[in-house]
């Protein structure tokens, strides 16, 4: 048998450049502008598409191999979880609210990102942001994927974890996220890499993750955290992707620096209202709490992005996000806002609540020095006397919704804990509401836009969701009984309780 | 600033008035009551009159509030303005439109 010499192995930077830009070509069938038709009508001008650095210069087998790695230690970890009746040792049942809060609202999310990583993957002018985007497209596809595996385990034992994906079309608090992406996808494809790349994957990541990360590992979630790990390299890629695509973006064009800043003052807001919901699960929905949501927000925006990332892009001509200042000053407010709502409304919810017991309202009471105890916690007590007579104090009606980020109107004026903060606008002789100077600015931008918002009060009050009553409405959202309402005495408490004494025989 | 857009961006509102003939949307906000983590929405006919608006709607969503006392209610405002006229009128003849917010006291 005759051996040939094995081939020479190409190095990295050689091999990068076959396999990913020198597949791109010049059309000589169509016009460049009807090959790429969607890369000029934002007003962004791209000189040379080739100046487009791709930092990690990785290649299809380079990829595949990497995350068939990474898949395979997750999947050993799911086993081992799943054989051992690993859900057991959870810090408590209570806990998984979060991450039915996590799959139903953030895993569609995922999905959403690999379909419009795709558009980009087809329709960006550069082969190298092209290929960085095909590969964020399997990126977000696997994510989406391993989640689902990931907390498929605990929808054998628990409410909740059934039907997140028509939920997520369909339930009112997912609107929120739900809303965010879809205005992401109707943009531009230069407007989506600002808004998810940059403002949502660079700027807010780490805000947005780490807290589910941290609060699974404290809170005996092997699983989730083990997703969570499998995710990050990705993400510090996609975050490096935002971060190109931003630089080379001001780089190319002058005329590029307002609009783009534009861009980064509506999503950065955007980005920020949805983030609320993170933190009230921070503050109130882990039993054994990681940090607050006031310190993740110092240490994870104040100081790694308004004190890291934008003196660098000071130098361009950026300045740091219109109504930031109004994100700060709400710090110490927005998680008891936000989590009043899911308390008032889990009887419509595919999670359930409770009110913070005496050790969680000390804990609250350290972490929130300036505000606790004078504004939040009276309303907690009041809402243990209503439960000492046998009560539960739900909302019984449809609460205001805020015309963009979809939130109830719970916000409150930036000087006033006290004073709601309402805004309204007029556009073609209608009345809008926003809950905030960031979401009346959104608003007043592109008013076109946002007057065809799917609030979903309003469209139960249209009849398009199941009916007028309550059930009605449950059936259609797919919330089933055991699912929503208070945590004490709910089915998974019932379990939690009888697994733990052994009366009740697991899985059964 | 209008949408930037590949064709001629215009479509209707997905909730103007038209949408909800006879009736309407209006917000009922209980200032001051932290309970209610935010106003509510409700849909009611436009010849409603305020008094049986206050008693058959607004009523039975306050009384959530274990505290409520209906006789209570005061300093009635929409859309910031003051509101004043009798209570047997219609809340359009009261310039409570579509989508007005309603605020209280009690």
């Amino acid at each position: 048998m005759t051996q040939t010499a094995p081939r020479r192995k190409l190095p990295l930077k050689e091999r990068y450049a076959l396999l990913t830009r020198d597949l791109d070509w010049d059309p000589s069938y169509v016009t460049k502008e009807q090959l790429f038709p969607y890369t000029s009508y934002e007003g962004i001008k791209v000189h040379d598409w080739d100046g487009w650095e791709d930092p990690f210069r990785l290649t299809v087998d380079a990829y595949y191999k990497y995350q068939a790695e990474k898949d395979k230690r997750l999947y050993a970890v799911l086993d081992g979880f799943a054989q051992s009746q690993g859900h057991l040792g959870l810090a408590d049942a209570s806990y998984l609210n979060a991450i039915k809060l996590f799959i139903q609202g953030v895993t569609p999310l995922e999905y959403a990102a690999h379909r419009h990583f795709a558009y980009l993957a087809r329709y960006l002018e550069g082969p190298a942001p092209r290929f960085a985007a095909l590969c964020q497209s399997v990126d977000e596809l696997r994510h989406c994927q391993t989640q689902i595996h990931t907390i498929s385990n605990y929808n054998k034992y628990y409410g909740g974890f059934h039907s997140w994906s028509k939920m997520h079309d369909r339930v009112w608090y997912l609107s929120v996220p739900k809303s965010l992406f879809d205005d992401a996808m109707t943009a531009g494809p230069f407007e989506f890499l600002i808004s998810i790349s940059f403002s949502f994957e660079y700027l807010l990541t780490n805000l947005l993750f780490v807290p589910f990360m941290s609060g699974a590992s404290f809170n005996g979630d092997m699983p989730t955290m083990s997703f969570g790990f499998s995710a990050q390299s990705d993400e510090s890629r996609h975050m490096t992707l935002g971060l190109e695509a931003i630089k080379f973006l001001l780089e190319q064009d002058e005329g590029n620096v307002p609009i783009i800043q534009d861009w980064i003052d509506k999503w950065f807001w955007r980005a920020y209202r949805m983030s609320a919901l993170v933190a009230g699960m921070m503050d109130y929905m882990l039993p054994k709490p990681v940090m607050s949501w006031k310190e993740a927000f110092e240490l994870y925006f104040e100081d790694q992005m308004l004190g890291g990332l934008f003196p660098d892009l000071e130098f361009y001509g950026i300045r740091p996000p219109r109504h930031v200042q109004d994100a700060i000053a709400e710090k110490d407010k927005l998680s008891h806002e936000v989590y009043k709502v899911l308390h008032n409304f889990s009887f419509a919810a595919s999670f359930t609540t409770q009110a913070p017991n005496e050790q969680h309202m000390k804990w609250l009471a350290e972490q929130y020095p300036e505000t606790f105890d004078q504004h939040y916690r009276p309303v907690w007590e009041k809402h243990h006397r209503i439960e000492a007579n046998g009560g539960r104090m739900f909302f019984q009606g449809l609460p205001q919704l805020c015309q963009v980020c979809q939130i109830p109107m719970v916000f409150t004026e930036k000087d006033d804990p006290g004073k709601t903060s309402f805004r309204s606008s007029e556009f073609r002789d209608e009345q809008f509401h926003t809950c905030s100077e960031g979401c009346q600015w959104i608003f007043e931008r592109e008013p076109e836009k946002f007057v065809q918002a799917w609030l979903p009060v309003h469209q139960i009050y249209q009849g398009n969701c199941g009916g007028p009553s309550v059930p009605e409405v449950l059936e259609w959202y797919g919330i089933q009984e055991g699912d929503n309402g208070e945590y004490k005495g709910s089915l998974d408490h019932k379990s939690w309780i009888g697994w733990h004494n052994g009366d009740v025989e697991q899985g059964v | 600033m209008a949408v930037k857009a590949l064709y001629d961006y215009d479509f209707p509102s997905a909730d103007r008035a038209e949408l909800f003939g006879d009736d309407q949307l209006v917000y009922v906000h209980w200032e001051g009551n932290p309970l209610f983590c935010s106003a509510a929405c409700f849909r009611v006919p436009k010849a409603l009159g305020f008094g049986e608006f206050v008693e058959t709607v607004v009523g039975p969503w306050a009384a959530s509030d274990p505290d409520f006392d209906p006789t209570a209610v005061r300093d009635w405002r929409v859309n910031g303005r003051p509101l004043d006229g009798s209570a047997e009128a219609p809340l359009t003849e009261l310039g409570i439109g579509h989508k007005a917010l309603l605020q209280f006291t009690a």
